[in-house]
């Protein structure tokens, strides 16, 4: 229940970001931090069954809601693999809404350590679809993703995406 | 391996060190310990927050502008491995960092320096335009008005009603 509060929330951040982002710089943007940061001070968990996530590639779903960890007992992490649902999708995309998908977390709003022992996280929940292989189904990864993906040898989505954070 | 900057105290972040927060728009902030995170998170702008390197910059409590800040410049294309190199720049790092030190010193030197004659300066003024509110100690002795009589008792007539009055109450 809780999880999915915080995924709700999420979008919320998710969408006054969406409105601000495009106009505003990194350097000046009050505003944007405001935005950003009550958003950031709710406790983040996993990403477990009834989590909704955004699908950041271009393979016709908008949102997921993840129904299975494929590992770790409380739920996914950065960088795991999860089984989710279709709830919303693009017409004439590749995905339909109501599909079974399988996807790898690539952002993560709760922190996740790094080898080196100092911690990452992102803004929001955001996944990529895959098939069953690990290879992405869409064409084109949007947003920054985390170099641990290549440890968990998604290298596709890696050279894919724009940014590696 | 790099030594980053935090976003908001400007300290280094050693490796394994911190947290870094990644937005959306792919900027990366990151925080040398939990107290720059939390700062972050509320919204707390580091050129207004007292202890940070922005506010000292900012306020003239630092160094700006020197030669030595060069040295620790962000680069972007990776030096070329040479031995020789190496060794200079080993040789050289302590000499460096004596010299940023020094000059830092001198920079809080000379801005503590301005202000002891600032205040000198303002408190022989008052001595001589408010002179008139200090009074000498021997003047206590001379004058009895200044001081209570130590041995005698002063005697206050009472009125007889008022002292009804004030019993009955």
């Amino acid at each position: 229940m809780a999880g999915f509060l915080a995924s709700k929330c999420s979008h919320v951040g998710r969408s006054l970001l969406g409105g601000l982002g495009n106009k505003l710089s990194a350097t000046v943007s009050t505003q944007y931090e405001m935005a950003n940061n009550s958003f950031l001070s709710q406790i983040r968990s996993f990403i477990q069954m009834r989590t909704v996530l955004k699908v950041v590639d271009n393979s016709g779903a908008k949102k997921v809601m993840c129904i299975q960890a494929l590992k770790g007992k409380k739920g996914a992490r950065l960088g795991d693999t999860i089984v989710a649902s279709v709830k919303e999708a693009y017409p004439n995309g590749k995905v339909k809404k109501g599909k079974v998908v399988y996807g790898v977390v690539v952002r993560a709003a709760m922190q996740k350590g790094r080898c080196d022992g100092s911690e990452v996280k992102f803004d929001d929940n955001a996944v990529v679809l895959v098939d069953k292989q690990g290879q992405p189904i869409g064409t084109r990864v949007f947003g920054p993703v985390p170099h641990e993906l290549r440890r968990k040898k998604h290298v596709k989505i890696l050279s894919l995406a724009g940014h590696i954070a | 391996m790099r030594l980053e900057k935090c976003w908001f105290c400007s300290s280094t972040v050693y490796p394994g060190h911190g947290i870094q927060y990644v937005r959306n728009d792919a900027k990366i902030f990151r925080f040398c310990r939990s107290k720059c995170h939390k700062n972050f998170k509320m919204k707390r702008n580091p050129r207004k927050v007292k202890w940070t390197k922005a506010y000292r910059r900012l306020h003239g409590k630092d160094m700006t502008q020197d030669a030595t800040f060069e040295f620790e410049r962000k680069r972007n294309r990776p030096e070329r491995y040479n031995r020789t190199t190496v060794e200079n720049v080993l040789k050289a790092i302590p000499k460096i960092l004596k010299v940023k030190a020094d000059r830092a010193a001198d920079h809080i030197g000379g801005r503590l320096k301005g202000s002891k004659q600032k205040k000198r300066k303002e408190d022989k003024r008052e001595l001589e335009q408010s002179l008139h509110m200090v009074k000498a100690p021997g003047a206590f002795n001379e004058d009895p008005s200044f001081t209570l009589p130590v041995d005698t008792k002063l005697k206050v007539k009472v009125n007889q009603k008022q002292a009804v009055a004030m019993e009955t109450e």
